[in-house]
């Protein structure tokens, strides 16, 4: 028993750590209806903005402050105008991939302002770290500790005090569930959303500055690894509850350290106690409600942008609207007359089917060049970026078509990767056999990883495949028979067989080919009968249900498939660098991959193979610059978060159909002038019955008599 | 209908996105009457609604309301100036419990030392809210919705009160209810916009009537004018 206490005691300050994030997460949760993310990385700028200041000399009650009190809040404001409010109401996706990208791209942004990482250990804000004060038995608690447990009770008894007691939490609460309806109550929304991302940001600042004198150094890894444990205690806190968050953390600070205490070291003790998070959340995340409720005014909003991009011709009849025809009556009537329907249409044959020949040429021009007078490195790169197409690919068919989020599509990569480099050092299978060994493992791995989280989607299901990538970083890729730990793993390039592969152009055609093949996959199964079931399980997977497809199944074998693409992809790129380290694939480079193939494009083939052409690119790119920039490759994607939310059908597509919109406006106009007659200004088109694609459009016609 | 009216709407347009849904409308409601809107669905009712209410922008033309252009006011001033809406469909929280929802409203209306008071009144006249005042809005049945969006409303005072079906999906004798609610509001001084799909029920309340048909107003006068040819009017076509 005094054992257990002993090693009880220590995890308290632990769990008050971790419940300060978990309730930070559950507070912005709760006054935003956003599952902020991008917590852990508010938390590292005020952390680093308060260290950088001390020094360069400050007293520490100012350098703190100052990072809680003045740069806290107006990190806040800055992402609540420019980011949270517009996507309160967006689906799961969109909501997700800018705070994960934000969670990259803040600590990498904070770091060129600052310019360096701070040399000194960070120190305590108000006490002195190191000095024991009491002893609980015989655990000795250190000023850090007690000032940590202290303000982690505070802060939770001051922000339930708020939400029970005065009127902005329960504004707050209100203004979550729609906005206009409180507007209606006579309360200023936007004010009060403003002050629930100060008071959380407030909170992701305070957080920072108490817990970075754990660290002897600043980075933002230890911030990420703090925020999944925090997570974790907001799912015991079902998202909703202060107190239970409270209490959620600090069972898992106990729980670890008693964990770490019992078990005999090794692999698994060390590896147990960071999966801790993932058995939590896989418990824990069926049972959370989202009592999400729909806003009842939203019928106020235009149609959202996805809806607009279903159809092309909304987009030019939008345009239409602006190049200056009064009334914009029914989209398909513009489509009839303007031809833009059918595919002998002139649209289809001088605009779209060109575009896309042009778009094949282009790329058989980059493969030729590729073969003949492309230097050496930049040949390198395209081959990444080719391997990099193949794992965008598995992003592709999982998230882009059946829209299940999965931030464990690195590990599926790795698992791939180190099987094909395993299998040929041990046994001597040709590296090819081993892209699909390694593949059909990651699908395995895949289906192991569907089962449990079957009855989850949207955020739960990105949480949980999160913390299963980390699962995976501890206790299975640091095994000498998967990742071999930092030493990592041989993948040799193909070279045995009657044709060798290993050259650098034998081996970029080898990938052309395997990108070929697996995007050959991945169209059959769009057109397919698969890809209508995936789409309508996209769309409601009730209703899918209901038309009688076995929801279950179809999304085990959809995990099954995507990982088995990031598999072969992932041995691809190891046979491509030789050897592959389980850092190439954490689960860091998880949550970057979807970032990176949801900016660019999920919804296409191309749009995969291009994110991984630019993301090899950028990489490349970045390292001609002086050291201070090297983050700037998470910065300019996570920046680019901010326009996702605004065109989630990808960069590709919307500059497609900005394109095509500008050419279609030019031609569409020459052809309204060439017609006399007909789409006059002011001028309504004849009712053809054409009608409503919408309930709610309305197609005049003159009006009958007697109006006033 | 003496004096100037109390809200006015001139030339009104207004679209969501490229989808326009009210064509130069114009209407006014007298200090202290009832204006019945009636029309088919998709005739652009609610939107006159929420552009009266400041929820939905409009693209050209005026509002104004007690005098104040209210055009392009945010919806929480409009509200403050004394103009309540009670939207179509779920109009309360259900998120937060009963009584939460009536001390959001109450709150901004009366100030908060009014609070207890007025929920007492709201718990007098709908006992039904006293016994669920602890329970979340949500869980109400669609009655027990209304009855709370209509007590939200009936103890505080407003200059105007927009309902936008009011009375639809429920049972007849609460539609009486309803309409009996509405009464008192009228008796006690404050004017009435009133949406409504029971054309008869609303015509025998009103005033004065405005038909809207396709996004534009196809009669604006008195109920007995309106009642002859209301079938020509409202669906467009004429009657044999």
């Amino acid at each position: 028993m005094t054992q257990f206490f002993n090693y009880a005691v220590p995890g308290i300050p632990f769990g008050c750590v971790f419940a300060l994030m978990a309730v930070g997460l559950v507070l912005t949760y709760k006054a935003s209806g956003v599952f902020n993310l991008a917590f852990g990385a508010q938390a590292f700028v005020s952390a680093l903005a308060y260290v950088s200041l001390i020094e360069d000399g400050w007293p520490r009650w100012a350098a703190g402050v100052l990072a809680v009190f003045v740069l806290g809040p107006v990190v806040g404001v800055l992402l609540d105008r420019l980011l949270f409010r517009r996507i309160r109401t967006a689906s799961p996706l969109v909501k997700l991939v800018p705070s994960l990208g934000l969670l990259v791209a803040l600590p990498q942004l904070a770091l060129i302002i600052a310019g360096s990482t701070p040399d000194i250990p960070p120190p305590a804000l108000f006490v002195n770290a190191q000095r024991v004060y009491l002893h609980l038995g015989s655990v000795p608690l250190s000023g850090l500790e007690l000032s940590i447990t202290g303000s982690t009770v505070l802060v939770v008894a001051v922000l339930v005090a708020l939400f029970r007691f005065t009127p902005v939490g329960l504004e707050m609460r209100a203004v979550v569930e729609s906005p206009r309806m409180t507007e209606l109550a006579g309360v200023n929304a936007g004010r009060i959303s403003a002050f629930a991302w100060i008071l959380s940001s407030v909170m992701a600042a305070l957080a920072g500055v108490l817990l970075a004198p754990l660290y002897s150094q600043l980075d933002p890894q230890n911030f990420t690894v703090l925020l999944v444990w925090g997570i974790a205690g907001a799912v015991i806190g079902r998202f909703s509850s202060l107190p239970l968050a409270l209490l959620g953390g600090l069972f898992l600070g106990v729980a670890q350290q008693i964990v770490a205490g019992y078990l005999p070291a090794g692999i698994i003790a060390t590896g147990l106690r960071p999966s801790l998070p993932f058995v939590v959340l896989l418990i824990f995340l069926p049972f959370t409600r989202q009592r999400q409720f729909d806003d009842p005014l939203a019928g106020c909003d235009p149609p959202s942008a996805t809806v607009e991009t279903e159809t092309l011709g909304y987009r030019s009849a939008t345009t239409l609207a602006g190049a200056g025809e009064d009334d914009v009556h029914a989209v398909g009537l513009w489509h009839r007359r303007l031809g833009l329907e059918g595919p002998d249409a002139w649209w289809y044959r001088f605009v779209r089917r060109p575009t896309s020949t042009l778009a094949w040429v282009l790329a058989a021009l980059a493969v030729l060049s590729a073969l003949t007078w492309v230097p050496a490195d930049w040949l390198l790169t395209m081959t990444q970026g080719i391997a990099f197409g193949v794992i965008f690919l598995s992003l592709t068919v999982l998230t882009g078509m059946s829209g299940q989020i999965s931030l464990c599509q690195a590990t599926f990569a790795g698992l791939g990767g180190f099987a094909a480099g395993q299998l040929a050092d041990h046994f001597g299978l040709p590296v090819v056999i081993g892209m699909v060994a390694g593949g059909l493992l990651a699908a395995a791995l895949g289906v192991i990883v569907a089962v449990p989280t079957l009855r989850l989607a949207g955020l739960p299901l990105a949480l949980a495949t999160l913390a299963f990538a980390l699962l995976a970083d501890n206790i299975l890729f640091p095994n000498s028979w998967v990742g071999n730990g930092a030493s990592g793993v041989i993948v040799p390039r193909p070279s045995a067989g009657p044709v060798n592969l290993s050259a650098s152009k034998p081996f970029f055609l080898l990938s052309l080919a395997i990108l070929s093949v697996t995007a050959g996959i991945v169209k059959l199964i769009g057109d397919g009968t698969m890809g209508r079931f995936l789409a309508a399980m996209r769309g409601s997977e009730l209703a899918a249900s209901s038309v009688g497809i076995d929801v279950y199944r179809l999304r085990v074998v959809v995990f099954a498939i995507s990982a088995g693409l990031a598999g072969v992809g992932g041995a691809l790129f190891g046979s491509l660098e030789g050897s592959l380290s389980p850092t190439d694939f954490n689960y860091q480079i998880s949550t970057v991959l979807l970032v990176v193939v949801a900016i660019v494009g999920l919804g296409s083939i191309s749009g995969a193979v291009v994110a991984g052409l630019v993301y090899t690119t950028l990489q490349v790119a970045v390292t001609t610059l002086p050291s201070r920039y090297a983050g700037l490759v998470a910065v300019l994607f996570g920046l680019a978060t901010l326009s996702y939310t605004r065109h989630p059908e990808g960069f590709l597509d919307y500059l497609g159909n900005r394109t095509l919109t500008f050419i279609a406006r030019n031609g569409a106009m020459s052809r309204l002038m060439g017609r006399s007659g007909t789409g006059g200004r002011g001028q309504p088109p004849r009712n053809e019955g054409a009608g409503n694609p919408d309930g709610d459009v309305l197609v005049p016609t003159p009006a009958p008599g007697g109006a006033t | 209908m003496s004096g100037p009216p109390l809200l006015e709407l001139e030339g009104v347009s207004a679209s969501y996105g490229p989808y326009r849904a009210l064509f130069d409308v114009s209407l006014s409601v007298g200090a202290g009457s009832a204006l019945a809107l009636v029309g088919v669905n998709g005739a652009g009712k609610s939107t006159v609604a929420r552009v009266v209410s400041g929820l939905v922008p409009v693209t050209s033309g005026r509002i104004r309301f007690d005098g104040v252009d209210i055009t392009r006011r945010p919806a929480y001033e409009i509200a403050r100036m004394g103009l309540t809406h009670v939207t179509e469909g779920r109009s309360v929280f259900s998120s937060l419990t009963v009584e939460e929802n009536l001390t959001l409203s109450f709150r901004q209306a009366l100030g908060r030392r009014e609070v207890p008071a007025a929920l007492e009144r709201a718990y007098g006249a709908f006992p039904r809210l006293g016994q669920r005042r602890a329970q979340s809005a949500g869980t109400l049945s669609g009655g027990e919705q209304r009855m709370l969006a209509l007590a939200r409303v009936l103890v505080v005072r407003q200059k105007l009160l927009v309902v936008d079906e009011l009375s639809f999906g429920l049972a007849p004798v609460m539609v009486d209810e309803v309409y009996a609610a509405l009464g008192q509001v009228l008796s006690a001084g404050t004017s009435l916009l009133i949406i409504e799909q029971h054309v008869d029920r609303a015509l025998h309340f009103a005033d004065a009537v405005v038909v809207l048909s396709k996004g534009r107003v196809v009669y604006d006068g008195t109920v007995e004018g309106a009642e002859s040819r209301l079938s020509e009017l409202v669906l467009g076509r004429v009657e044999q």
